[in-house]
Order: structure tokens, then sequence, then C-alpha cells
């Protein structure tokens, strides 16, 4: 179980973290979702004890990180899949860290071979492609068997197999019962890999539900209807006790009623209808109306 | 794994040391830069003192004023800067790399891992330094036996300052850790090093008393006046020269030990 209470990380005048609590609890694949510059991997760095919080606590297993004896037993992290030293071989880097736990040769042995890296253990790691680094990554992460695990970002610049591979692995181990908390600045990701969410945006919560819950209360859905006479049209849908958006085009945007209905209406009354099409939202633009800074972002981009 | 894992159960101290220092260990022999330092470090002086040994017993007229562990010592300053380099990377590299994190993650006691790095590369720097000590006497005495210039190694004081000859490495290889970690950039961690070493040596010229009074300060006059067979008299003594000289990687290693708690990874 990770715990964050009134979490607040400034780093001079920019404050990155804001007042932040959440808990992330066992069992699940918790996503923890923002744009970037949120505060993710500012918060996670907290929590493995490697930024000391400006307020406020974060604690694993009931323990604030420095306390903990052999912590790759109680935490595993996978922060940057490229922090690692290139002239080393894989089986070194692994080993290095392992002996610094009391972790043994055969666990090291046996995170190659889970991770599928055996063939290229004894290779130096300058060159071992960004998915390699990943893997070995999570080889770190997964040596101590520990119950919490925490990755940040994990699937960036890889390939769509080993987005699967990644995606498949998080969910057996909380499966397994374990704490896993990932980062991700995609909803699209997070919506496909998270049974829960936390979504934060300038290092302040936004939303701690489940995925479905989200999905379901965001989802922005209506219909767009086009006619030569909108304007009626519209006072009847309106009448009916629906909402009437009207678009930039002259098209009407209907929310409160679907469209088979307002099909059947402008019929009743003899309008024709040029379009009739139920729009909704994609789950990632629900996720952006949520977090209002990267809709800024989206606006000024585009 | 429902069940929730038992916490912390307590690990003796003396195992945990042992475990972060054979972590430092591994990650010390699993890179190339290792071994190119230390080849340096070991080769380049003994090589020099055999030089500059077949140059003093072939300068015309009798010259026996000169120390003959001189050369030993000289050849040995060249190695400095080799082994300082080994010292400042083993920090330099992981702060480069973002290894760091990973390291802090699995120690979050970090002055451990400080105190590990330091003693796994002091450990190696001191028995080279031991072994080309010892190698470049016996080659300069060797050299210059032939001209009658020579000591033996039963000579009074000779072996004391042949063993102090070899702590040169050991003391700058442990500042250069102690820089990497305060410096936390290669580059700037060399030349932070340099400058510590080389740059208040020049203070030994200003005009007498104050080049002494001031040089007997500085790590490079430490070192010649604990080597030397004849100390010089406007100096601190050896003894007092021999905490100089150590005060340096302690120090730095001090400082060191202040900062790396104090800043985030």
């Amino acid at each position: 179980m990770i715990e964050v209470d009134q979490l607040v990380k400034r780093f001079g005048a920019v404050t990155a973290v804001d007042g932040l609590s959440f808990t992330v609890r066992p069992g699940h694949v918790t996503g923890f979702l923002g744009p970037n510059g949120a505060g993710k991997t500012t918060t996670m760095r907290v929590i493995l004890g490697l930024d000391a919080p400006t307020s406020g606590t974060a604690r694993v297993n009931q323990k604030s990180y420095p306390e903990l004896i052999r912590p790759l037993h109680q935490v595993g992290a996978l922060l940057d899949a490229s922090a690692l030293h290139p002239g080393r071989t894989a089986t070194a880097h692994l080993a290095s860290i392992a002996q610094s736990n009391g972790i043994g040769r055969g666990r090291v042995a046996e995170m190659l071979r889970l991770t599928g890296l055996e063939a290229v253990a004894n290779r130096r790691l300058k060159g071992f492609s960004l998915g390699m680094k990943q893997r070995l990554g999570i080889a770190v992460a997964l040596l101590g068997d520990p119950p919490v695990l925490m990755f940040d970002e994990p699937v960036n610049g890889l390939d769509t197999e080993g987005i699967a591979w990644i995606r498949q692995f998080m969910r057996a181990l909380a499966a397994d019962g374990r704490t896993v908390l990932v980062s991700s600045h995609l909803m699209s990701e997070m919506a496909q890999t998270a049974d829960r969410l936390i979504v934060i945006g300038r290092g302040r919560l936004i939303a701690d539900t489940t995925t479905a819950q989200l999905i379901e209360s965001s989802t922005r859905k209506d219909v767009l209807v086009r006619s030569p006479r909108a304007a009626e049209l519209a006072d009847l849908i309106k009448a009916r006790g629906a909402t009437v958006k009207p678009e930039e085009d002259g098209g009407l945007a209907v929310t409160g009623l679907d469209a088979p209905a307002v099909g059947d209406l402008a019929a009743e009354h003899g309008i024709a209808v040029h379009a009739l099409i139920p729009r909704s939202a994609s789950l990632e633009e629900a996720y952006l109306d949520l977090t209002g800074e990267s809709t800024d972002f989206r606006a000024a981009s585009s | 794994m429902t069940a929730p894992v038992p916490l912390a159960a307590p690990v003796p101290l003396a195992v945990r040391a042992r475990d972060v220092l054979t972590s430092e260990w591994t990650k010390l022999r699993s890179v190339r830069s290792t071994y190119w330092t230390l080849l340096v470090a070991v080769v380049t002086p003994i090589g020099i003192s055999a030089l500059v040994a077949v140059t003093l017993a072939h300068a015309p007229g009798k010259q026996p004023s000169v120390d003959p562990l001189l050369p030993g010592l000289i050849s040995q300053e060249y190695a400095v800067l080799a082994v300082g380099v080994l010292g400042v990377l083993a920090f330099s590299t992981e702060y480069g790399t973002g290894l760091i994190r990973t390291t802090f993650a699995a120690v979050p006691r970090r002055r451990a891992v400080l105190a590990a790095k330091a003693a796994v590369i002091g450990a190696l720097t001191l028995v080279a330094g031991e072994v080309v000590a010892f190698a470049s006497f016996a080659l300069v005495q060797a050299v210059l036996s032939g001209k009658h210039l020579s000591v033996s190694l039963s000579h009074p004081g000779v072996p004391g300052a042949v063993l102090a000859d070899g702590l040169l490495l050991f003391v700058v290889a442990t500042m250069g850790v102690g820089l990497g970690a305060i410096v936390r950039h290669t580059a700037g961690g060399i030349a932070a090093l340099v400058g510590l070493i080389f740059l208040p040596a020049i203070l030994g010229v200003l005009p007498a008393p104050w080049g002494a009074r001031v040089g007997r300060f500085t790590l490079l006059d430490a070192v010649r006046q604990v080597t030397a067979l004849h100390p010089a008299t406007d100096l601190f003594a050896p003894a007092l020269s021999l905490l100089v000289l150590l005060a340096w990687p302690a120090l730095t290693l001090l400082a060191a030990a202040l900062l790396i708690t104090r800043r985030d990874a």
C-alpha cells in the first residue's frame, strides 16, 4: 500500500506537487495519470525517498521510505529505464543492485529469464534497445519480489509488442495481490491497463476513481443534427427537455435526446433532416477536459 | 502473495555493510574504466621512476645531496590524475546516467553508499599505490646502485618513507570519491580535484617564509615531507604532515557526507 498525504514539493519558485493526497491499494493496477509536468515523477521520487518533500508525507507499507531496511523487498520501481552504466553487462548491473539488498545470484538469473534477457545477459548495456532496457528495469524492480511496484511511463517509446508485454505483466502482478502504480500521460493507455485511476494536474488531485466510473461520468455524448429549418427544430427539441447547442457551421449539438428520437420528432413535424450523427467524445478528450491545462495546450497546438 | 509481507526483518549492521560493499565492488570491477585507470596508475609511475633514476645515475659529477627516494615519489605524482578520475567517476557516472536513483532507492542510507564507494576504491588504490611504491623503489635502487647512490630497505626511515609513498594514490582516489559526490559531474569533479591538488602548490613559491608556511598545508608538500628521507625543516614534522595529508580526503568526504543527504537525488 502507498499512502500520500498532503504532499507538497517545491523546487524554488515552482510548485511541482501541491497538497496531493491519495492511497494506492493492493490487488489493482492503479493508473497515475496527468499531463507532462503534472507532478507524477516528482511524486514517485518522493515516495522512493529520492526527493525530500517540502511538507506532507509519503508512506509505503506504513513506513516512510528511508526507514525501510533492504527496501527492494518492499518496493520495486522503474523510474527511468535508461539510467544505467552503458559499459556494464546486464548481469553485472542486476547483480550489483541485488547484492545491496542481500539478494542472491539465483534470483538475478531468474529475473533475466523472466524478462527474456537471458540471451543478452552478458552483453554491455550500451547495445541495448529501449525495449530491452525497459525489460531490464522491470527485472530490477522485481528483484526483491516486492509487494509494491511503481512504474513511471513504462510504455514510452516501446513498440506494440513491448507495450502488450508490459500491460499483461502489470495485470499479472496486480492479480497476484500486489500494489501496482503506473504513471502515464496517455488516457487511452491507462484505460486498457488500469482498474483504478488517480488523475492529477498541476500537482493537484483531479480524480481518484475507478476507470469505469471515470469513463461513465466524463464521456460526453451528443447528436449532431443538420436541417434547413434548424431554428424551428431546435425549439421542438428544447420543448422535449433536451439541450441544444448551435455549432459554428449551423449544425445543432443535441444532448438528452438520442438520434432516433430526434429523427422521429423532425418527421412528425415534416422537417427535413440532412444529417443525424450520434457522437461520443473519445476517452482521451474526456481526460483532456478533466485536466484543463492540456486543453489549452491542445487548442494552442492545433 | 496475498498475505502482507513481514516488514523489515532486522538485518545486522555488519550484514548490511557487507551488502553495500559487495554491491560497490561489483560495480567497480564491472566497468572497463577501472582497469584502464589502474593500468595507467601502475605502469606510468614505475616507468617514470626508472627514467628519473637513469637520468640521475648518468648525471655528470657526483650528486650526494639527491634523495634516493625522490624518483619513486615524483613518479607517483603522475599517477595521481588517473586514480583521481577513478574516484570521481564512482559518483559522477551514476549522477550523469541517473543510476544514482536506483542506487539510493536500493540503499536509502546514502552515507553508507558514500562510505562503501570510498572503501572499495580506497582499498584498491592503497594496494595499487603500495605495489607501485615498492616496485619503483626496487627499480630505482637497482639503477642507482651502480653509482653507489642507492639506499637499502633496511636503512632507518626508508621502510616508512616507501610505505607513505604508497599512500598518495589512496589519498587522491578517496578525495576524488568525495568530490564526485559533491560536484556530481565528471568534468567538474576532475577540475575540482586538479584545482585542490595543484593550485595550492603555486602558493609554495611565495617569498620566504610564507611559501613554506602556506605550503606545508598543501597536499603535495605534505606527501613530500612524509616520504622524504631528510625532511625539510621549514615544513611540518613528518607525523604532522601525515595528518595534513589524510585530512584532505577526510574533509572532502565529510563535506560529501553532509551534502549527500540534504540534496534531492
